[in-house]
């Protein structure tokens, strides 16, 4: 059964939190986990939940995402009736000069018409650099059920909680927010992170654009921030696992952490009833040589492994030549080790290609990233 | 609508694939998976969209349901075309009469208004049980050239199997004079891979006056291409040379699957250049834990594997848990092999369960001995297997 929801996906807000791996890609496109980009579990949490109507919002640097999607057919959105739709950044009158947006609301302004016209009831806007495998089903019964105006969806945290780049916390008594503060200014006992997936009636989203465009204001967060005592807001609270993805060190130690922690795997890739879509590619098996040494590690297909790979990451067609060793590390598609390299922590980008008895090591600390076609 | 091609292919994949056992109960021959991420028909469908040949009739019989659902519209081959692409022809009913597809050329007959539609100036003929990489492109140039009727595709194969086949007895500019399908005593060993390209009219005239004599086996090799030779047509070999296997029995499938591993192996996949397309799925990536221990093998998407795996082919979704061993064997889709189970020297229909403590096949056998273990069967301990 289709689901009377819309979905809407920021593809690169976040992109200076990542400056280096977005240099070619936005946030959304960055590859994650062997054989995904981050964009395929805001999709595959979408379809997953039977909501089909989906826009992805793009602004700039979007044509590896752009390649990606494709026409979405990979994830069953190809459709007739609502689909996948990459919305190309553009300015209309609401935004005044050419001028791209920098927020949430400047994009959601702009697109007024556009939300009023999806025909859903509900709308679920969520940004692309939170990485979960969450049943969306569950959260929409659940805003229905309480008639909130907003629920979004949170994460407990420790109270030393601390991040590099703001983040939107909350603190909620069953469920009702009673607090809402950005990281750098929050104090609280049982806090909770915003996960940057807010579900609402279309009709509260539409009125939430007029008062910004009313009050010129740009900031949805600094909205909800302001205004959330008037509101009823609720959080639902996700216990599984998330990979935030909101620094360079989050990132590499999310991917390590996929090959040393069951639970995360489970969680996130192995659930039977919600897989993860992705773009798929015609790749050969992974082939392992007769000297392979392969532990703790997660391969893509169209490898050839002739070395030792320990608690890696290794996307599609990366090739490990003979008597090379990879420990703690991620290697983009595409990357060539030569014989007797050494690598540890190092993230490459897409091919790469590290020559012959090449040593290279960073720490679980501080792990280096070679750019997309470096040689070494 | 105007809808010409100037060549369109005919798979037949209706066979049973009876040599293949507990394999093809289920399933047609075409869709019995290979090498980890394939069905055999992805080689003849690769083989086409590879050699620019962009309309296929796929003619099935047997137990078509998995192929279908395999082929689905084509686009894993980029054959889900506007004009042409891939269409399932199985077999109807007609105003006057309806049958069964009879041989490989009744099964043409039966389909040449598909042929038609398309008005093709070349037909060309494959089969679904062969694993092997052609472009057919080649193949067409010199049929054009020769300006023959019909051009046979040929292999050496070693003489003394050269009577499994059917042998085309050659002039030195390989135009055919005699075709003898299993000859006793083979005059030479140039074998027939089962690859015709046809001319349309040509085609269509023989197989029209083959469906009217009455005691025709309706054969491709046994009526059709020795009706041609009798009446004097002009028919050339065309010689392949390159890797070319029949997987029609239990032996050679796993053979073949074996030959894609190894240091230098004699069938390599990851040719970019000429690519064999699969139906790819969205499976989780391969995960292989602390006690793994997988060496010289071909492992897919979705699998994850705690034990040891050495010479071996694993489908996607294969769980290999701790302490289990899987040597020399073919492992297709979702195959469950618990705690301390051995396989040996075997081929691993889908979906089984082989639980904790079983033993499947037996340790160093060679291609004459291998156990064969049906889709979706629980091996238990205590049964007797291989």
């Amino acid at each position: 059964m289709a689901t009377n929801a819309a979905g809407i996906i920021f593809s690169n807000l976040n992109d200076n939190t990542l400056s280096r791996m977005t240099a070619e890609r936005t946030v959304a496109a960055i590859p994650f986990a062997c054989r995904y980009r981050l964009v395929d579990f805001c999709l595959s949490n979408l379809v997953n939940a039977d909501i089909s109507n989906i826009s992805i919002i793009a602004n700039y640097n979007y044509r590896a995402l752009a390649e990606h999607i494709g026409s979405g057919k990979d994830w069953d959105l190809a459709r007739r009736n609502g689909g996948v739709r990459l919305i190309s950044p553009y300015s209309t009158a609401r935004s005044g000069a050419a001028r791209l947006y920098s927020t949430h609301m400047e994009a959601l302004k702009n697109m007024r018409e556009y939300i009023r016209d999806l025909g859903e009831e509900y709308v679920i806007i969520m940004d692309s650099d939170n990485v979960l495998n969450i049943d969306l089903h569950e959260v929409l019964n659940l805003h229905k059920k309480t008639d909130a105006n907003i629920t979004m969806v949170t994460m407990p945290v420790g109270k030393d909680f601390s991040s590099k780049h703001p983040r939107l916390m909350i603190s909620s008594v069953a469920g009702k927010v009673t607090d809402i503060a950005l990281s750098s200014t929050y104090k609280a006992t049982h806090p909770e992170v915003s996960l940057t997936i807010w579900v609402m009636r279309t009709d509260y989203l539409l009125g939430l654009i007029d008062e910004a465009d009313a009050y010129n204001l740009d900031s949805l967060t600094n909205m909800l921030i302001k205004n959330f005592r008037h509101m009823n807001i609720r959080s639902y609270c996700y216990t599984g696992y998330v990979a935030s993805v909101s620094s360079f060190l989050d990132y590499y130690r999310c991917s390590i952490e996929l090959t040393t922690n069951e639970k995360a795997r489970e969680s996130l890739l192995w659930k039977e009833s919600a897989p993860i879509f992705t773009r798929v590619h015609n790749s050969a098996p992974t082939v392992y040589s007769a000297n392979a040494k392969v532990s703790d590690s997660m391969i893509a297909d169209d490898c050839v492994i002739e070395g030792e790979v320990i608690n890696s990451v290794l996307f599609r067609g990366v090739k490990v030549g003979r008597g090379a060793v990879i420990r703690d590390s991620v290697l983009f598609a595409g990357t060539t080790v030569g014989k007797n390299a050494s690598l540890t922590s190092i993230v490459t980008d897409e091919d790469v290609v590290v020559s012959d008895g090449t040593s290279l090591a960073g720490n679980l600390n501080m792990p280096f990233y070679i750019q997309r076609g470096r040689k070494v | 609508m105007y809808c010409k091609k100037e060549c369109i292919a005919m798979l037949l994949a209706g066979g049973q694939g009876s040599r293949l056992y507990d394999l093809t109960k289920m399933t047609a021959k075409p869709a019995v998976s290979f090498g980890g991420k394939y069905k055999i028909i992805d080689f003849p469908l690769s083989n086409c969209i590879n050699s620019g040949i962009d309309t296929v009739g796929v003619l099935t019989q047997y137990q078509p349901l998995a192929l279908n659902e395999y082929m689905g519209n084509g686009a894993t081959w980029d054959l889900d075309r506007t004009r042409g692409g891939l269409s399932v022809l199985p077999p109807y009913q007609g105003n006057q009469k309806s049958d069964w597809y009879k041989g490989t050329a009744n099964a043409i007959y039966q389909n040449i208004n598909f042929i038609r539609q398309y008005n093709p100036d070349y037909v060309l003929i494959l089969s679904g049980d062969h694993i092997y990489r052609m472009d057919y492109s080649k193949m067409l140039e010199q049929h054009k050239a020769t300006g023959a009727a019909c051009t046979i595709a040929t292999i050496t194969v070693p003489i003394e199997e050269a009577s499994r086949f059917g042998i085309c007895n050659t002039g030195a500019d390989n135009s055919i004079y005699e075709f003898e399908e299993k000859p006793k005593k083979p005059k030479n060993n140039q074998a027939s891979m089962g690859i015709y390209i046809f001319s349309t009219p040509k085609l269509i005239e023989y197989l029209e006056r083959d469906e009217a004599r009455e005691n025709s086996s309706n054969d491709f090799g046994k009526d059709v291409i020795p009706d041609l030779l009798a009446s004097g047509e002009k028919l050339f070999a065309y010689r392949f040379s390159g890797y070319w296997k029949d997987v029609g029995t239990i032996s050679s499938l796993w053979e073949s699957n074996m030959d894609l591993i190894g240091e230098n192996p004699t069938l390599s996949l990851s040719d970019r250049s000429f690519r064999v397309y699969s139906r790819n799925t969205a499976r989780a990536p391969q995960y292989l834990g602390k006690t793994s221990k997988t060496v010289n093998s071909l492992i897919s998407e979705g699998c994850r594997i705690y034990g040891e795996v050495e010479n071996s082919i694993l489908s996607g979704g294969v769980v290999v848990e701790e302490g289990a061993e899987v040597r020399d064997s073919v492992i297709m889709e979702d195959v469950v092999i618990r705690k301390g189970a051995k396989i040996y020297t075997s081929i691993v229909d889908s979906d089984t369960i082989v639980e904790a403590g079983a033993t499947v096949g037996h340790k160093g056998a060679d291609k004459n001995d291998i156990t064969v273990i049906g889709k979706g069967s629980v091996i238990r301990p205590a049964d007797p297997i291989g």
